[in-house]
């Protein structure tokens, strides 16, 4: 059972969870639900420095200090352009050649641009980068991608902080039973545990979520029970679930069922 | 000169500056990546990489992100 490590990329980890840094009530709480929630994978992003701050910056200095791998996003890019440009400068600053490659395409939904997604994992891939592409969950699309060579593929549930969960299960599952090798992971949309289990039994390979850890009531908390959740989906997708039936079926034998049956 | 340095104008005495020049004279932080007219500025190009009247820089540092 303990034999079920995830490849993923050119590393492997023993969590199957990967996790935002943003919109925790504190560097502190950010910290300890990172702990708690077991991911071996933290995305971050990159924004425009004030000038005049001169010395280390302590965010940065933080999630150093996890030691676990680091997944920058383009996060906030609309062409490919930007998000070439974005995926460069988070290669040398992140000193990570592994690019959560986001380019919206739409304010209201932020919902990706599969066009200029395409175009700029294109580029990318031939200036060396690992990329992780946040997509929609369009199996053209994923075809594009993974004819370019992305072996990674981040379909979303639901729009970015929606918490909505999977709004299409039924493109989720076409996803994963054409393309059985290469490492699917919901992101985005996820709102509880009971979500990424969904994804889990549908046999996606992680999951990468942020609100639903950071806007819990209490974060560290959620974020160890997503860590359980992740745990307890992959293990029911691994076993294989029963045969759903339209009649009941006895659990208990109903040979040697005693007296009181024998007159009806 | 004027640049425009993350998004905000600013002037300086001398015509002609580099990246490197310009990090620290406006004493920005360490971890920092650079872009000059949103194209890419590798660390290893900053004291050759030549600014410009009217240019665009951004400097960018790690942030929270999904």
């Amino acid at each position: 059972m303990n034999n079920d490590q995830w490849h993923l990329e050119d590393k492997t980890f023993d969590s199957r969870l990967m996790i935002g840094s943003a919109l925790y009530p504190s560097p502190k709480i950010m910290e300890e639900s990172i702990r708690a929630s077991g991911a071996g994978i933290v995305t971050v992003a990159l924004r425009r420095q004030a000038s005049g701050e001169g010395g280390e910056n302590p965010f940065w200095e933080l999630i150093k200090e996890l030691n676990i791998t680091i997944l920058p996003n383009t996060a906030g890019c609309h062409t490919a352009k930007e998000a070439i440009t974005t995926a460069m400068m988070a290669r040398e600053v992140f000193e990570t050649n592994w690019i959560k490659l986001e380019v919206i395409g739409n304010q209201y939904n932020l919902q990706p641009d599969p066009f200029a997604l395409v175009e700029a994992t294109k580029v990318l891939i031939d200036e060396g980068f690992r990329v992780l592409p946040y997509m929609t969950d369009d199996l053209v699309l994923a075809q594009r991608l993974a004819d370019l060579g992305c072996t990674t593929l981040m379909p979303w549930g639901s729009p970015i902080g929606s918490g909505r969960g999977l709004m299409n299960p039924y493109n989720l599952k076409t996803i994963r039973k054409q393309f059985p090798n290469l490492n699917l992971i919901v992101d985005a949309g996820i709102g509880k545990p009971s979500d990424a289990i969904e994804a889990m039994e549908l046999g996606f390979d992680g999951i990468l979520l942020n609100s639903a850890v950071a806007l819990a009531q209490e974060p560290v908390m959620m974020a160890e029970a997503f860590k359980y959740a992740l745990k307890a989906g992959r293990l029911s997708y691994r076993a294989g679930r029963m045969q759903e039936r339209d009649m009941a079926s006895p659990s208990t034998p109903t040979v040697g069922t005693p007296f009181w049956h024998q007159f009806a | 000169m004027t640049l425009s340095v993350n998004g905000e104008l600013t002037t300086f005495e001398t015509d002609r500056l580099t990246v490197e020049e310009l990090l620290k004279e406006m004493n920005f932080g360490k971890g920092v990546a650079v872009a000059l007219n949103e194209t890419f500025v590798m660390k290893s190009k900053y004291n050759e990489t030549n600014i410009n009247e009217g240019d665009r820089v951004d400097v960018l540092s790690p942030v929270q992100g999904g």
